[in-house]
């Protein structure tokens, strides 16, 4: 056991981080479970990575900011082709998800073949590491939350498909560069599959859930030594079966004594 | 697990102990926690980021990294943009103002090296260019006593009361070493003009120092899987001028030199050490030249 690693300075800014990816992602996530459309994360991520190779294949000038400009651009054609795709296909939705990943991931390969430096910037934008985030790095990513929360709650995006899709286009593109793909996945999909059963107070669940996840996950990192990424998303699973578990019983028995008094 | 916890329980309690150590060196590869070591000693506790089977390019972010950069009082690595990926990121999250790059905490083993493979002009279309050259120095043992001299006189400038014993130790580390590599030398004379291919660019100082002849490269940009025409290419030059051994470093996936030996009767694979630790007997720097030049001999017939 190391504790060596249980500073507040070095763990707080990855706490951040996590709780500004739940914010959003915690309804996004429900969303997405409710839609069937469990991978749309990953296409908008890599996506939004082929935007930026794009952008350095055709040796545009490149800052941080030309690519962030092109990664969201990217994500954002993406997430509306997916949206026509939901309103002509619907039924075969999930199958041009997964292969609107694995096409935009070969083309990756493909324009790295000519530009490995490119494999640089793709690397930076999917594999994020919580751990190296820092508080300067927040700051953006909480003021474009900011704005995607009240879009989410203010215009009751849940029912509008299109505003659904932009914001999560926006959401993804900034949650993997802080935390990468891995962590983006559970943060959206693990609470909202463990509250699925417990109506009224979910959402308030699905919080509680992912963020004792991460304080959990960092501590467990620190003091064991291990990437703080890969063992949040272990917790977050295993604090989501043990949610799920606890729901069910608590649902389960008033059903039962009901059916008893009968 | 009990085992481990007892370990751990171990560790716990000789850390009182080791806290008298003076200097904590941050040591960003294996080979230059092990020079550490040589030449300093009792006096510093070395923390190594990297291990012989991970690629020094790419980096996991683990908790202990940055609580050990923020302590540190020197950080050693190579330079030559080797740890680009992770060194300035994990530098700006230490937040320890001692080590920056150009202060005394900070030193670079390639600053003190003829470096090869210094590309002529730099343009991205040539794709991995490494514009200081190529960074993979410490398989040189030449190289090595270029940046011991250097490595110790820091030591001595970070931690001025021990300064006496880093010289000692810095001759007599020195004397061992000019020893071995007179004996390397001999050892090595049968290897000079053997033909390899490499698994990737990694091995210039090592082929520089034997004379080893590199004839091709299986991928010649990492993390791209080669074409079939640069295979079909490969395996063409083979068979004008057959290659005795297939090497690559213990973090590379094994695959390619395998199909590479299916296709080439007589073409050994060979697992190198690559830095300290990479094998059971590169238990340090002594071991790891020692081992390197036991296994290239090893293809000779």
């Amino acid at each position: 056991m190391n504790t060596d690693g249980l500073d507040l300075a070095i763990l707080g800014p990855a706490f951040l981080a996590g709780l500004l990816v739940l914010s959003t992602h915690v309804p996004l996530g429900r969303q997405v479970l409710r839609r069937g459309i469990i991978f749309i994360d990953l296409a908008i991520a890599q996506i939004a990575g082929l935007g930026v190779l794009v952008a350095h294949a055709m040796s545009w000038e490149e800052n941080a900011l030309t690519m962030q400009i092109t990664a969201f651009s990217a994500a954002l054609l993406g997430a509306l082709a997916l949206y026509q795709c939901e309103r002509r296909w619907p039924e075969i939705l999930e199958a041009v998800i997964g292969t609107s990943f694995i096409l935009a991931a070969s083309a990756a390969i493909l324009i790295l073949a000519n530009n490995p430096h490119g494999g640089e910037h793709l690397k930076d934008l999917l594999v994020g590491q919580v751990l190296w985030v820092d508080r300067d790095q927040l700051v953006p990513v909480a003021m474009l939350y900011a704005l995607i929360l009240s879009a989410w709650f203010g215009f009751g995006a849940s029912h509008r498909t299109l505003l659904f899709y932009i914001l999560f286009a926006l959401a993804i593109t900034a949650s993997v560069q802080l935390v990468g793909v891995y962590l983006v996945f559970a943060s959206l999909i693990i609470p909202a599959l463990s509250v699925r059963r417990s109506g009224r107070y979910a959402l308030f669940a699905a919080y509680l859930l992912g963020i004792a996840s991460y304080a959990v996950g960092l501590t467990v990192s620190a003091l064991l030594d291990l990437p703080a990424g890969a063992v949040i998303v272990w917790v977050l699973a295993l604090f989501g079966v043990a949610t799920s578990q606890l729901i069910a019983r608590f649902t389960a028995v008033p059903a039962a004594v009901g059916e008893g008094a009968h | 697990m009990t085992q481990y916890l007892l370990s751990v329980l171990f560790v716990l309690l000789l850390l009182p102990l080791n806290a008298a150590a003076d200097l904590r060196v941050f040591s960003c590869e294996p080979e230059w926690g092990a020079l550490v070591t040589e030449l300093a000693g009792d006096h510093a506790r070395v923390f190594t980021a990297t291990t012989a089977q991970q690629d020094p390019h790419y980096i996991q972010a683990r908790p202990s990294l940055i609580a050990r950069m923020r302590r540190a009082d020197l950080v050693v690595c190579t330079g030559a943009e080797l740890e680009i990926g992770w060194l300035p990121v994990l530098m700006a999250r230490g937040g320890n103002p001692g080590v920056k790059p150009g202060t005394d905490g900070y030193f670079e083993a390639a600053a003190f090296v003829p470096m090869l493979e210094v590309p002529q002009r730099l343009d991205r279309a040539e794709g991995d260019v490494h514009p200081n050259g190529n960074p993979h120095i410490q398989l040189d043992p030449r190289n090595i006593a270029r940046i011991a001299p250097a490595l110790s006189e820091r030591l001595a400038k970070i931690d001025p009361e021990n300064a006496a014993d880093y010289r000692k130790r810095l001759e007599d580390f020195s004397q061992r070493w000019q020893s071995a590599l007179q004996r390397w030398d001999t050892e090595a004379a049968s290897l000079k003009g053997m033909p390899i291919v490499v698994h990737h660019k990694s091995w210039a100082y090592l082929n520089q120092w034997l004379g080893l002849k590199e004839i091709g490269t299986l991928e010649p940009k990492p993390g791209v899987p080669p074409s079939s025409s640069h295979l079909a290419e490969l395996l063409e030059t083979l068979k004008a001028t057959p290659a005795k051994a297939v090497i690559r470093a213990p973090y590379q996936d094994p695959r390619a030199s395998e199909w590479l030996s299916k296709q080439v009767p007589g073409l050994v694979m060979i697992e190198m050490p690559f830095t300290v630790g990479g094998n059971a007997q590169a238990t340090d720097l002594f071991g790891l030249f020692d081992s390197s030049i036991a296994l290239l001999k090893g293809a000779q017939p």
